[in-house]
Parts: C-alpha cells; sequence; structure tokens
C-alpha cells in the first residue's frame, strides 16, 4: 500500500513539503517504519536517517504502535523525539 | 462549562495569555491556583540564544492536552480546572512558550496538578522546539521519543 507520510521537528526539511508518499509492503506499522528507514538510507543525511529509530508514528488522533494496522485513508505521521515546553 | 481548556497558538496571531488562563481556573470554590509559565531564555548550555521555533502537530497535541488534562485531574482524585496552551512559531527572547494553569480547593492538589500537567506537555505531546543561536546556527533539541518501551525523562 501507499502511504502519506508527514514528517515534522527534525526531519522537516527532507521532503518536498515535508511529505512523501511511500510505497509499503505490508500492512503494518513495522512495515511503514521498516520502508520509511529504507528510503531515508538512500535518500537523506546519515544523521537525519540515524534518528528514526527513535521516532514514533501517528495518526491524527493517537500513536501507532509497530504492531498496528497503518491507518485506512493512508495518512502517517512520524513524530521525532519531542520536547515542548 | 468545560473545566479543561486546550489551546495552540501561533506566534504570529498572538501571545499566549497567562491572565486569562488564571481567570480560567478560578472558581468560587477553589482556594488554590497555581500556573507555570514557560518562556524563551537567552543561554543554553553556554551559547547565546536568540530565539526558538517551535513545531507542533496539533490536531494530536490537542488531542494529548485533553488527555493529560483528564489523567492529571483523576490521578489527583479531586475537581481540578486546568488550562494547557503552547505557542507555535518563531519566538523571541523572554516570549511566553507555554502556560500551564491549575485551579483546586487546595495548594497541595493545585501545584501537584500544575507540576503533572506540565511534565505531561514537555515529555508526550507532538511538540519540537528549534533553538536559534547568535552565531546563526539553528539546532533541534533533543527530545523524549514517544517509540514503545521509551520512558520519559
Amino acid at each position: 500500500m501507499q502511504a502519506d507520510v508527514q514528517l515534522f521537528g527534525a526531519l522537516r526539511g527532507l521532503e518536498p513539503g515535508d511529505r512523501l508518499l511511500l510505497e509499503i509492503t505490508g500492512h503494518t506499522v513495522a512495515d511503514a517504519r521498516k520502508a520509511l528507514m529504507a528510503h531515508a538510507g538512500e535518500h537523506w543525511p546519515a544523521a537525519a536517517a540515524a534518528i528514526l529509530p527513535a521516532c514514533a508514528f501517528a495518526s491524527s488522533s493517537m500513536l501507532l504502535r509497530d504492531a498496528m494496522a497503518l491507518p485506512e485513508d493512508g495518512g502517517l505521521v512520524v513524530l521525532p523525539p519531542v520536547n515542548g515546553g | 462549562m468545560s473545566t479543561h481548556h486546550y489551546r495552540v497558538l501561533d506566534r504570529a496571531n498572538g501571545a499566549l495569555d497567562a491572565a486569562a488562563a488564571l481567570d480560567f481556573v478560578s472558581d468560587p470554590g477553589f482556594g488554590g491556583i497555581t500556573m507555570f509559565v514557560g518562556k524563551v531564555r537567552e543561554l543554553n548550555h553556554g551559547r547565546q540564544v536568540v530565539g526558538v521555533s517551535y513545531d507542533i502537530f496539533e490536531p494530536l497535541a490537542l488531542v494529548r492536552f485533553a488527555a493529560i488534562a483528564a489523567e492529571t485531574e483523576k490521578a489527583i482524585g479531586q475537581p481540578v480546572k486546568l488550562w494547557i496552551a503552547h505557542a507555535r512559531g518563531r519566538l523571541g527572547i523572554g516570549d511566553i512558550a507555554v502556560v500551564v494553569a491549575a485551579g483546586s480547593k487546595h495548594r497541595d492538589e493545585a501545584f501537584r496538578a500544575c507540576r503533572m500537567a506540565i511534565e505531561a506537555v514537555k515529555h508526550t505531546a507532538p511538540i519540537w522546539k528549534q533553538e536559534h543561536f547568535s552565531d546563526g546556527d539553528s539546532v533541534w533539541s533533543e527530545g523524549c521519543s514517544l517509540c514503545e518501551g521509551h520512558q520519559p525523562r
């Protein structure tokens, strides 16, 4: 399936408009993580790709754990480690 | 009327209003009102900061703020009014980045609720801080991973 992936924080600027269409083999968040890691390894600076293992995935309303199914609407958000306040 | 208020405010549209937060959490039945105001400071790790940019994934941040307020009130075990607001965009030195206010019957509950809520905002809300330094460098600050198994620092 294809996911519309949005990037925030330290991942901004890596893709036009801070989003990319990611082709994913499989239907779980773990599959999306694997696909994004592969994409990052080919297209992103090493320092940016190195952030991904610490990134969480989310929909617009909840965190998505690796074993969960990808959102049906195809939207996916990548959340680098947070530091508000 | 809701006893919890959450907001993400673009700096370009105004500044966070601490007085409004105090008004919101005030109540004739509450004797304890506490507030945390987080401001942009001019030094970090010895480097001169000239500004900070906050990036926020607003839909999830508002969901998270609501959950934080509910979790805080449940943990306190007493009625608590809470105001949680965070700024987005470029802020200057002294600008307010975050306001958390709590009102409850007594000071202990109010202090605990405010501390609990601001720590949860800092460690669990989808917000990112980029510091801008006087030498022209800009750096995204390290943070807390929201991945499974990671504990808030």
